[in-house]
């Protein structure tokens, strides 16, 4: 039962040949074996949001995935933000509205709010705090953050629009 | 600290289609657990309440995801579907509302982009949101082993706390929805603590048929989450309200039938007595809207 898995992991669009145990979650294989340590660990149990990660475009807590699960399929973590540049905008919205404090949060929800976008790029408030339901913040009692996503969504629109 | 765990070892058994897992089960089904959203059963599997010798992962069984419509006017749901594409059926939210309602209620997208329908189904847990929808809306699901194929209602799926019915070797493969009657309506109500992130500390569906007038119950359906160590249907409350005309005391005399055969317990969430004081108040008001679907619907269709 110690044999380990061989498995390949697309991340941020770099294909990663591993040698992992199977029990190892998604979270821990991007922080342990990558060095990728943008996902946060926390609750463990998809309550606090921190893990967040894409998968095919898919927000979802790394903590409850299986690193072997997510073999084929595209995984976008924060440090993938470089590449992206609905990620970039939403990032400057979160720093010009002052939705960063401590920031251990932060990239969870920057992923979610690239999720909500791609699926919904004019979100009411509503929608926003529905979308955001699964991460919390400790730091900026969430009325900034919810200005943050407004003015991403704003700002890719006008440059969608341009 | 127990929450901090890593997962306990195990041998992991990626499945590619429905006879693979079939055989694997067969060969390991007292040793195995099967995998699917994986938000219950990780926790419980870090938690150390379960610690399988075999996991035998299912996101891989591409057979078992989707939405269909079935011969006799209903849908096949796969057991794999997530709980987010459930919810993007345009089928689902139209003629099965208390299903779109139960299911838009479980934790954020997160899960519900991971979570199944079958996972929510099979884990049997009393405090899961979507067996009751399913018990008020008629469905069945199909279990499937080597040794054959059969399907059962929902409602008969829960003999006691935490299992199913379900043998070491099945699998459930597909729920069953019927096709739904024109002059029905339905809702699924809840209480919990933080939105849409908590346990369910008392849910209530109920889908409610017309009488020809549309101002008395010909057929009620019922059931609750959290109030009995199983999903329950409350078959009395049922009885009692079948051929009443749509009052106030009506809905009363139903939500006390609900509380005298409800059995729930007293937790860190909840007490017994405010579970049952939830009860009473959401009994009333899942029907009261139920019934006000029906009506919508019914208007739709004349």
């Amino acid at each position: 039962m110690k044999k380990l898995i061989q498995i390949t992991l697309r991340v941020n669009g770099e294909e990663h040949e591993l040698l992992v145990p199977p029990w190892r979650t998604l979270l821990e294989v991007l922080r342990e074996h990558l060095g990728l340590t943008g996902a946060k660990r926390s609750c463990q149990e998809g309550q606090c949001g921190t893990c967040t990660v894409l998968v095919d475009g898919q927000a979802i807590n790394s903590c409850l995935y299986l690193a072997a699960e997510a073999q084929g399929k595209d995984i976008l973590t924060i440090e993938g933000s470089g590449a992206d540049a609905a990620i970039a905008q939403i990032q400057k919205s979160f720093v010009q509205k002052g939705g960063v404090q401590c920031g251990f949060c932060t990239p969870g929800f920057v992923l979610a709010t690239r999720a909500l976008l791609t699926n919904n790029p004019d979100p009411n408030e509503d929608d926003i705090r529905d979308a955001m339901v699964g991460h919390l913040c400790r730091c900026t009692g969430y009325v900034q953050i919810v200005e943050a996503i407004q003015d991403a969504s704003h700002q890719t629109r006008d440059e969608g629009g341009r | 600290m127990a929450y901090l765990r890593r997962l306990p070892k195990f041998e992991y058994l990626p499945a590619q289609n429905i006879a693979e897992v079939c055989t694997l089960l067969a060969d390991h089904g007292e040793r195995a657990e099967l995998l699917a959203g994986g938000t219950d059963l990780l926790l419980q599997m870090r938690r150390r309440e379960i610690s399988p010798a075999y996991v035998i992962g299912l996101k891989g069984v591409v057979e078992l995801s989707g939405v269909q419509a079935s011969e006799d006017g209903g849908l096949t749901i796969g057991a794999m579907t997530t709980m987010h594409a459930l919810l993007s059926s345009s089928a689902i939210r139209e003629r099965y509302g208390v299903l779109a309602q139960a299911t838009a209620g479980i934790g954020g997208p997160e899960l519900r982009n991971v979570a199944t329908i079958g996972g929510n189904i099979a884990g049997a847990l009393p405090c899961a949101d979507m067996p009751p929808a399913l018990i008020t809306l008629g469905a069945k699901v199909k279990l499937k082993s080597r040794r054959g194929e059969r399907i059962l209602p929902v409602d008969e799926l829960y003999p006691e706390f935490g299992r199913t019915v379900a043998q070491e070797d099945e699998l459930l493969t597909a729920v069953l929805l019927p096709s739904v009657p024109a002059v029905s309506g339905g809702a699924y109500l809840k209480f919990h603590d933080r939105q849409s992130m908590d346990m369910t500390t008392i849910g209530v569906s109920a889908v409610v048929t017309l009488d020809a007038d549309g101002r008395a119950f010909r057929d009620v359906k019922i059931a609750l989450a959290s109030s009995a160590p199983v999903p329950m249907r409350a078959r009395r409350a049922e009885s009692v309200l079948r051929g009443l005309p749509y009052t106030a005391k009506a809905l009363e005399k139903a939500a006390s039938a609900v509380c005298d055969e409800a059995d729930p317990r007293s937790s860190w969430r909840a007490s017994r007595d405010f579970r049952l004081e939830l009860l009473h108040g959401l009994t009333q008001r899942a029907i009261r809207r139920a019934w006000d679907n029906a009506v919508h619907t019914a208007k739709d269709v004349s």
